[in-house]
């Protein structure tokens, strides 16, 4: 196993503010595989109005895996949403792997979905009609383009599912349904896995299988992954940790362990 | 809970709307076909009421068979009555007038020098005059003498002739020149009827030739009811004559129309019921899946404290505001048919009753049968979604289909079971021994019975096994889209199997269709190919000379016309008659001599039937001696219709034909013996004269035969196109009146589609954000939509083709001797499944394709 890579990010645990202009150049250092400026998202209109996302900024680092968290309604699901192209931002800018996400139309956005992007839902991530390797193949299969073996290979031993591809996701446990999910999210080789509440719905060793196996695939494979996440342990698993509070980033914190976190939350609340 | 039921269709109005728009359609076919019946009999009533006006009625007491009369009277016919007995009618006391009836058929040439034709109505001519009661002229004056003729006003405007207009009629064989002199009108709408007025004299010179007519119509003068009347003109007349009443005969009159509608109508309302029961299909699987689709919302109300009871009546409530409001407006929509349909019939030139009534008695029915196709269909799910314990309905996202082992079994049964009755039928009705199988109890079971509960065994043991073979023959039937279109074909093949009790219940409406559609086809090939290998085969004439519209007598003059020609060798003329055979009614086919050997090769059973005409016997068919017991050598009592002759014949020959319809065949002379000396003649077959060729043949046939106008010469190729296209008249009403079941079978699709589409929400959200392009999603719905289709139309076509299989067995007697499968016609059906499917995925492909990703992903 390689050493985790060190961050490069600033020194932590630290806060930084938001709402300035700013902090970094319009055009993201080398190394970002994704990045957003002014991201701003609102709901509603007049009176009702609210501001899921209040103006962030934000880098993910090519080859780590970042986890977003904060309280309901913070805005952590809105920010990835955006970020993936699932949901247009109200304004801002959001770039994956140097193409411009929030400009793009209906049907380059499902191009860059299944070419550039994979994703992990909390739950129902597979096609229930398809045997496990047919829903791991289901992006190339749909961008017509042919599985690379090897890689395909690679993925499958890495989650561990090697005897279990001919059955259909009826016959799988919880953890076996989303370490699939996991391995189709990786098979295009996308710039960036975004993973919805992967272990929402899972049991404590459920969820060590699969987030042992996110870590892995971007330690031995790569990848780089966004998870949004609000349990600590999933956290803790995380190159880098991202704090969300009523639509800003509040706090970023590197290699966290789970007191870390624990304490930046407990800060959290008590502003 | 009712509140709760209602707001649950408000709520889901899309989904009811299919429903709803199913049992609408079935509703309007019944109403429809109820007020139809209801504005055909209004329209005959008028026609009786206004033409039947006589106070008494006199004419021969011996009825006649019918087979032979050309419909120009209501009722049952009767034997004629001479003329003259006019004159001592007319000298009863109360008695204003007596006048013979005399009306027949007679060819009238348009402006364009052809002959007006109508779609199925005949063209009669009529004496008129001033003193004719049923009668008003409406411009011009009345004719007199052969020479002119009045036109009835809408004969007058199909003919596009006027007062002054001169044309040609064919009146007794014989064209002659005539001028119109006036336009007249009947009270009654003419239904279609071309109207000829003629001059009394002439009229009774025409059609009553041999000094007899049907009927004689006796006016009353001054205060007289029609019964004391009729008893008086009773005293007068002699043996083989009655009287009647005006009442009584429009009364037969009206029962002999009720009769012919009743058949229509029960006719019509077998398509009915197939397309309300194709329609419950559709209720039962949109009920089946919105409770699936609502167990929490169920669930919650049991938890809430509604016992199941009252969850399944919320559902029944539901059925009942499906059935209510599809009922009403198919009450509605089936009056507007009626109407189109009155409006098309009359740009045809068929008059019918303005009156398009729509009684109390059908909208109740229509509505309670609306409402009870829709009730019943829902139970079944009902009843399963009231059941359901509230736990195991909160935690499962969608609750399992159930097994399919128990359908399979008794599916199988059912075919298996209708496919025996089926090849029984089949046997037993080919057959030409009495024991075909040596049971007796077995052997004296009805065929068609047999293939009638046969028939219906296999389509429901079908429709019953559909579920549990849905799987694997969808599989076989993907293959090519699976294997083309990657990978939206293995998806949507997953989606189609995945469930396969809905599948096949969508399907199974379309199968029901198919299946008719497809036999129906069968039926009307085989129909083709029998007549088309009878007249191969038993035809021996080169020509037959016969009138164009298919059912008519051919004008007297014909047969001397023709067999004067220098190129005819043989013309003999097959004419009808009608006569008592031991007492009863009978038709009787009258050749000359050599009939069997020069025109028709008739397959022979027993006996030599040229030789037996021409010993003065009878030949008769193989289904009448089975029938009737005869056998060669027995002797038969012939009695004229008056029964004032009668003659003892032989039987002489049995032969088995389908050219010949009637009992038995009598050669000229014998039937000179004991029947009317003028009857119709129907055809009259040609050879050629020893070195003639059949091309010269035909010029001299069809020079001779121009001048009256509705009379053609075909060969035996023409022979049988011309009976072909009279199946291919009847098939192509049986396909409008199954493709409204077709009709509710794509809704059904439809339904089923967009309901699977809400079901399917999330994983729909999940294809899409791993790229599934909307176009790619729209297809996947249109490959399930098209596999449903094909799927259903494939069991249907087999189970249609199977089930038309064991109708030639069946139906050997009536003509159908050879099956044949339309190939073809089997590709178009799965085509237009496919088309079907198309059309079906349309609205499904857009909704889905909107779907927004986002919500569907995060949808509960």
């Amino acid at each position: 196993m390689e050493p985790a890579p060190s961050s490069p990010g600033p020194p932590a645990p630290t806060r930084s503010g938001t709402g300035a202009a700013p902090a970094l150049p319009p055009d993201a250092p080398d190394g970002t595989a994704a990045w957003a400026r002014d991201l701003v998202k609102t709901y509603g209109q007049g009176e009702t109005v609210v501001r899921a996302l209040d103006g962030v900024d934000v880098d993910f680092r090519a080859a780590e895996l970042t986890a977003i968290m904060g309280p309901s309604g913070s805005g952590k699901s809105t920010l990835m949403h955006c970020m993936a192209g699932l949901d247009s931002p109200t304004s801002g800018r959001v770039v994956i792997d140097g193409t411009e996400v929030s400009r793009l139309s209906q049907r380059r956005l499902t191009a860059l979905r299944r070419t550039r992007i994979g994703f992990v839902f909390q739950s129902y991530n597979l096609v229930p009609t398809l045997t496990a390797a047919e829903n791991i193949t289901l992006p190339l299969d749909i961008a017509r383009v042919p599985v690379d073996r090897a890689w395909f290979d690679e993925v499958v031993g890495a989650v561990g599912l090697g005897d279990r591809l001919h059955h259909r996701p009826s016959e799988l446990s919880g953890g076996q349904q989303q370490r699939v999910a996991c391995a189709r999210a990786l098979v295009s080789r996308p710039s960036v896995v975004f993973a919805d509440e992967p272990t929402g719905n899972l049991d404590s060793r459920s969820s060590a299988e699969v987030l042992g196996f996110l870590r892995r695939s971007v330690d031995e494979l790569g990848q780089t992954v966004v998870m949004v996440t609000h349990d600590p342990r999933a956290a803790s698993y995380a190159h880098r940790v991202l704090f969300l509070t009523d639509g800003r980033i509040t706090a970023d914190l590197a290699a966290p362990t789970r007191r870390d976190i624990l304490d930046t939350l407990g800060q959290a609340e008590e502003d | 809970m009712l509140r709760v039921a209602l707001r649950g269709v408000r709520a889901h109005l899309v989904r009811f709307v299919l429903s709803t728009l199913a049992v609408m359609l079935g509703v309007a076919f019944v109403v429809g076909t109820f007020t139809f019946r209801a504005m055909l009999s209004s329209t005959f009533d008028e026609i009786i009421a206004t033409t039947l006006v006589a106070d008494v009625y006199v004419r021969g007491a011996e009825e006649i068979d019918d087979s032979t009369t050309a419909g120009s009277t209501f009722g049952t016919p009767h034997s004629p009555v001479p003329v003259s007995l006019a004159d001592t009618v007319a000298g009863v006391d109360g008695v204003a007038r007596a006048v013979p009836d005399a009306s027949g058929p007679i060819v009238l040439v348009a402006a364009d020098g052809t002959a007006v034709t109508t779609s199925g109505p005949p063209s009669i001519g009529i004496a008129v005059g001033p003193d004719e009661p049923t009668v008003t002229l409406a411009s011009g004056a009345w004719p007199v003498g052969p020479a002119e003729i009045a036109l009835e006003e809408s004969a007058a405007s199909a003919a596009d002739l006027t007062t002054g207009d001169t044309t040609t009629v064919v009146l007794a064989g014989a064209p002659q020149p005539v001028t119109v002199t006036g336009v007249f009108a009947i009270e009654a709408a003419a239904a279609g009827t071309i109207l000829v007025g003629l001059d009394p004299a002439t009229a009774l010179a025409t059609y009553a030739p041999d000094g007899t007519v049907p009927t004689i119509s006796v006016y009353a003068a001054g205060d007289v009811s029609e019964e004391v009347l009729a008893e008086r003109v009773a005293e007068v007349l002699p043996a083989g004559a009655e009287s009647l009443t005006g009442e009584a005969v429009r009364e037969e009159a009206r029962q002999g129309v009720e009769q012919i509608l009743g058949f229509i109508e029960t006719f019509l309302l077998v398509f009915a019921a197939i397309a309300l029961f194709v329609g419950a299909f559709i209720i039962a699987n949109t009920f089946a899946m919105s409770v699936r689709e609502r167990q929490r919302e169920f669930a919650l109300l049991r938890a809430l404290g509604a016992s199941p009871a009252q969850v399944f009546a919320s559902i029944l409530a539901q059925a009942v505001a499906v059935g209510v409001l599809g009922a009403a407006t198919g009450v509605v929509l089936g009056r507007v048919l009626v109407s189109g349909l009155r409006a098309v019939f009359g740009s045809t030139g068929m008059e019918l009753s303005g009156r398009v009534p729509l009684s109390a008695t059908s909208v109740v029915v229509a509505i309670s049968l609306g409402v009870l196709v829709s009730v019943v269909a829902a139970a079944v799910p009902g009843r399963r979604a009231a059941l359901t314990p509230p736990v195991q309905a909160m935690h499962d996202d969608v609750a399992p289909d159930r097994g399919t082992g128990t359908r399979a079994v008794l599916g199988l049964v059912l075919t298996v079971l209708g496919a025996g009755l089926l090849v029984l039928a089949s046997r037993l009705g080919s057959s030409a021994s009495a024991d075909p199988t040596g049971w007796a109890l077995v052997d004296d079971l009805n065929p068609r019975v047999l293939l009638a509960v046969g028939a219906s065994a296999a389509l429901v043991g079908v429709l019953v096994l559909s579920p549990a073979i849905a799987g694997a023959v969808i599989t076989v039937l993907a293959v090519p889209a699976v294997a083309a279109i990657r990978p939206l074909g293995r998806l949507a093949r997953g989606n189609v199997t995945r469930s396969p009790r809905r599948t096949s219940n969508t399907a199974g409406a379309l199968l029901i269709g198919m299946a008719l559609v497809s036999a129906t086809g069968v039926i009307a090939a085989s129909t083709q190919a029998s007549v088309r290998s009878i007249v191969d085969e038993q035809m021996r004439a080169d020509y037959v000379v016969q009138g164009a519209a298919a059912t008519g007598a051919l004008p007297p003059g014909v047969t001397d016309a023709v067999t004067g020609l220098p190129a005819v060798g043989q013309a003999l003329p097959l004419r009808l008659g009608t006569l008592d055979v031991d007492g009863e009614p009978s038709g009787a086919t009258v050749v000359p001599p050599g009939f069997f050997t020069e025109a028709l090769d008739a397959p022979v059973v027993e006996g030599d039937p040229d030789q037996a005409l021409a010993d003065g016997e009878a030949v008769v068919r193989r289904t009448a001696a089975r029938d009737k017991g005869w056998a060669v050598g027995d002797s038969l009592t012939l009695t004229s219709d008056d029964g004032t002759r009668t003659q003892d014949v032989q039987v002489g020959a049995i032969i088995d034909t389908q050219v010949i319809s009637s009992d038995l065949v009598l050669a000229d002379a014998t039937y000179a013996d004991v029947g009317a000396t003028e009857i119709p003649t129907y055809a009259v077959y040609v050879t050629a004269a020893p070195g003639t060729s059949t091309t010269e043949l035909r010029a001299a046939l069809t020079e001779a035969v121009k001048p009256f106008l509705v009379v053609s010469v075909l060969d035996r190729e023409e022979l049988a196109n011309a009976a072909a296209a009279q199946v291919d008249q009847v098939l192509v009403i049986l396909y409008a009146l199954l493709g409204l079941s077709i009709v509710i079978a794509l809704l059904g699709i439809v339904n089923t589609l967009a309901l699977s589409i809400i079901e399917r929400t999330r994983e729909i959200g999940l294809l899409r954000a791993v790229g599934l392009g909307r176009l790619q999603l729209a297809g996947i719905i249109t490959i399930e939509s098209v596999l449903t289709a094909v799927y259903g139309t494939v069991l249907g076509v087999l189970t249609g083709i199977a089930i038309a299989a064991a109708l030639p067995g069946v139906l050997a007697e009536q003509g159908l001797t050879s099956l044949a499968i339309p190939w073809g016609q089997v590709l178009a059906v799965l085509g237009l499944a496919v088309v079907i499917g198309l059309v079906a995925s349309v609205w499904p492909g857009i909704r889905a394709s909107r779907l927004p990703v986002l919500e569907a992903v995060t949808v509960d």
